[in-house]
């Protein structure tokens, strides 16, 4: 082998050698993203965020991390309280069952609505649906990574 | 009841510089390695010489000039702007476009010759202008796409738009090697299936975020089992019809194959129920087995894929010469501009995947799925990351749009499945099928945004879904 196809084949083999470099270097950034996003933990499986609320409680913007059973109302046991005049004690409930949320009335006076429909029994909702008790309305968004 | 006071669109604010120093270091190696391979092309040109009179200099250094200054150039300008988008999709496609560069570089420049304005350009040219057209699209859009309104709120015009494509292309379409899929005005032609794959993932995306709630509960019970539920199945049947029809009228096994493929995988990453894969693969095989029957060029591609060496003069003769490239290739290939890739007809377009397997040998394709890899699982890590259903599944089907078509070709060279002449996404020479790969890497840019305006208020369920939710 002359000097000539030994250079050749050094340029030609440092061309793969870079395009593996490549596929390493990003390998390296995933990791980095994954072990990042593995620290902090996520036990979180929706949130709501606040769109209305006239009476202030909760907070209009605020942001509410919800746990797989979230009870709604305006009775100060509940996860979530409601202060509205049109929502009743025990108002509504959602659940996290597998990997989609469900929302509940629980026979309130001026009912939930989820997208503007009145809810009836148990009702699935999606990340982005609206959900509304009395003045105060949600909306569903999916967890912070 | 409107929803009245959404959340406040979040306003531009002034533009501030966000240094992006994950893609500059990335781009660097795909400076480094495109650099490298065109020396490695210069080198081979000269290998007739005696011994070392060929100096280290790349090939063409104008073309390699202005792809990496575009490159650059597409960093800076998100740089300047401060977008935090996804810093590796750059340059993933950055660099399977530097191979693209490369591999037409080391193509017969008169395989096409265009002319503008008394310039004669040949493959290397075109091929470059496409790919700045390319890349200049997906920065555009990166930066200056804020919200995804005007594809959530038209995704129905933005259907019947496609299928007007698609019927004019039916109608008006020029035949070419017994596929009817290019439509001209004038000077300007272009292939619409390549624009279509886009405008489907956006209707699907659309289509599926409204009705997933329906699709993922409600059931039809038949005997002791439980199917999807019968009336939502339509779309389904619909998206199989119009793939046959693509078949029949256009003879473009490819598109159809990539549309239906597309569709089974969003609805199961929008509804996680396997009982419509199965159903779609049901249909899929009934389909081919009637399109097998009926349309003669359906069989023509089968009896290749299944024995090329029955007719191996004519008919097998480019599966043959591509599986002969790959074997020439073996481990480490012969190196860029060692080959003899001509032997195989359409190499630019249809077969660039057994040309780089040729000369970059298994080690170099299997770094170039790699790179089709990090694409998908970008796009997958947007998807997974976007605000609302909308754009989880418009990022995934994107992203697959780019990865399954990749398999269909390259599977099709390596004679896995029957070969089908559709583009190696960002490698194969072509205009339309660069542009729209453009836009789909700026709508995936766009979606990855950090800072773009949050997913609007949901309006009431369609009059459909009002009138068969249960209980409602």
């Amino acid at each position: 082998m002359d000097g000539f196809t030994a250079t050749i084949w050094i340029v030609r083999l440092l061309f793969l050698a870079l395009l593996y470099l490549f596929l390493f270097g990003i390998a390296r950034a995933l990791l980095r993203d994954l072990s990042a996003a593995s620290r902090e933990p996520t036990t979180e499986l929706g949130r709501l965020v606040v769109l209305a609320s006239p009476a202030g409680e909760p907070a209009p913007g605020s942001t509410l991390a919800l746990d797989a059973i979230t009870t709604l109302g305006r009775d100060v046991n509940n996860a979530i309280v409601v202060d509205d005049q049109f929502a009743s004690a025990q108002h509504a409930v959602l659940t996290f069952r597998g990997r989609t949320w469900y929302v509940e009335d629980l026979n309130s006076t001026n009912g939930t609505f989820v997208n503007a429909q009145p809810v009836d029994g148990v009702v699935p909702i999606g990340y982005g649906d609206e959900i509304q008790l009395g003045q105060v309305r949600f909306r569903l968004e999916r967890p912070r990574r | 009841m409107r929803a009245s006071a959404q959340p406040l669109p979040r306003i531009l604010g002034q533009i501030k510089p966000r240094p992006r120093w994950r893609e500059a270091r990335l781009l660097a190696i795909v400076a480094a390695a495109i650099l490298a391979g065109s020396v490695s092309l210069e080198l081979a040109r000269h290998s007739d010489e005696t011994a070392a009179t060929a100096g280290f200099s790349p090939a063409e250094p104008f073309h390699l000039a202005v792809y990496l200054g575009v490159l650059v150039a597409a960093h800076l300008a998100q740089v300047l702007t401060g977008r935090r988008t996804d810093q590796v999709l750059l340059p993933a496609v950055g660099l399977l476009g530097g191979i693209s560069l490369l591999l037409m570089e080391r193509l017969p420049q008169d395989l096409v010759v265009q002319r503008f304005f008394g310039a004669e350009l040949g493959l290397a040219d075109v091929q470059l202008v496409w790919l700045v057209l390319s890349i200049s699209i997906a920065t555009t859009l990166a930066i200056v796409v804020r919200s995804d309104r005007w594809l959530r709120l038209y995704k129905y015009t933005w259907a019947a738009a496609g299928v007007a494509l698609l019927l004019l292309t039916f109608v008006l379409g020029t035949e070419i090697n017994g596929q009817r899929l290019t439509l001209s005005f004038g000077p300007i032609s272009g292939q619409p299936s390549e624009l279509l794959k886009v405008i489907l993932v956006v209707f699907l995306a659309g289509y599926l975020s409204e009705n997933r709630s329906l699709l993922v509960e409600e059931s039809t019970q038949i005997g002791p089992i439980a199917i999807p539920p019968l009336p939502y199945l339509a779309p389904m049947v619909a998206m199989w019809a119009i793939a046959l029809g693509i078949v029949v009228v256009q003879r473009d096994l490819g598109a159809a194959l990539l549309f239906f493929a597309v569709f089974l995988l969003l609805l199961y990453t929008a509804t996680a129920r396997p009982g419509y894969v199965v159903l779609g693969v049901l249909l899929f095989l009934a389909g081919a087995f009637v399109m097998y029957q009926l349309v003669s060029h359906v069989q023509t591609r089968v009896d290749i894929w299944i024995d090329p060496w029955k007719d191996p003069a004519v008919t097998g003769y480019q599966v043959i010469q591509a599986l002969y490239a790959f074997a020439r290739g073996g481990l480490v290939g012969s190196g860029l501009g060692g080959g003899i890739p001509t032997t195989i007809p359409a190499v630019e377009t249809d077969f660039p995947f057994a040309a780089l397997g040729e000369e970059l040998g298994l080690v170099g394709i299997m770094a170039i799925l790699g790179l089709y890899l990090v694409v998908i699982e970008r796009g997958l890590r947007i998807g997974a990351a976007a605000g609302d259903d909308f754009r989880s599944l418009l990022a995934t089907g994107l992203a697959l749009v780019v990865g399954v078509q990749a398999f269909i070709i390259a599977a099709g060279n390596l004679k896995l499945i029957p070969l089908t002449g559709i583009t190696l996404p960002f490698i194969s020479y072509g205009g339309s099928s660069m542009l729209v790969n453009g836009i789909v890497v700026g709508l995936l840019l766009a979606l990855s945004d950090k800072g773009v305006e949050p997913p609007p208020a949901p309006k009431p369920p369609g009059r459909l879904a009002r009138l068969t939710r249960r209980g409602a």
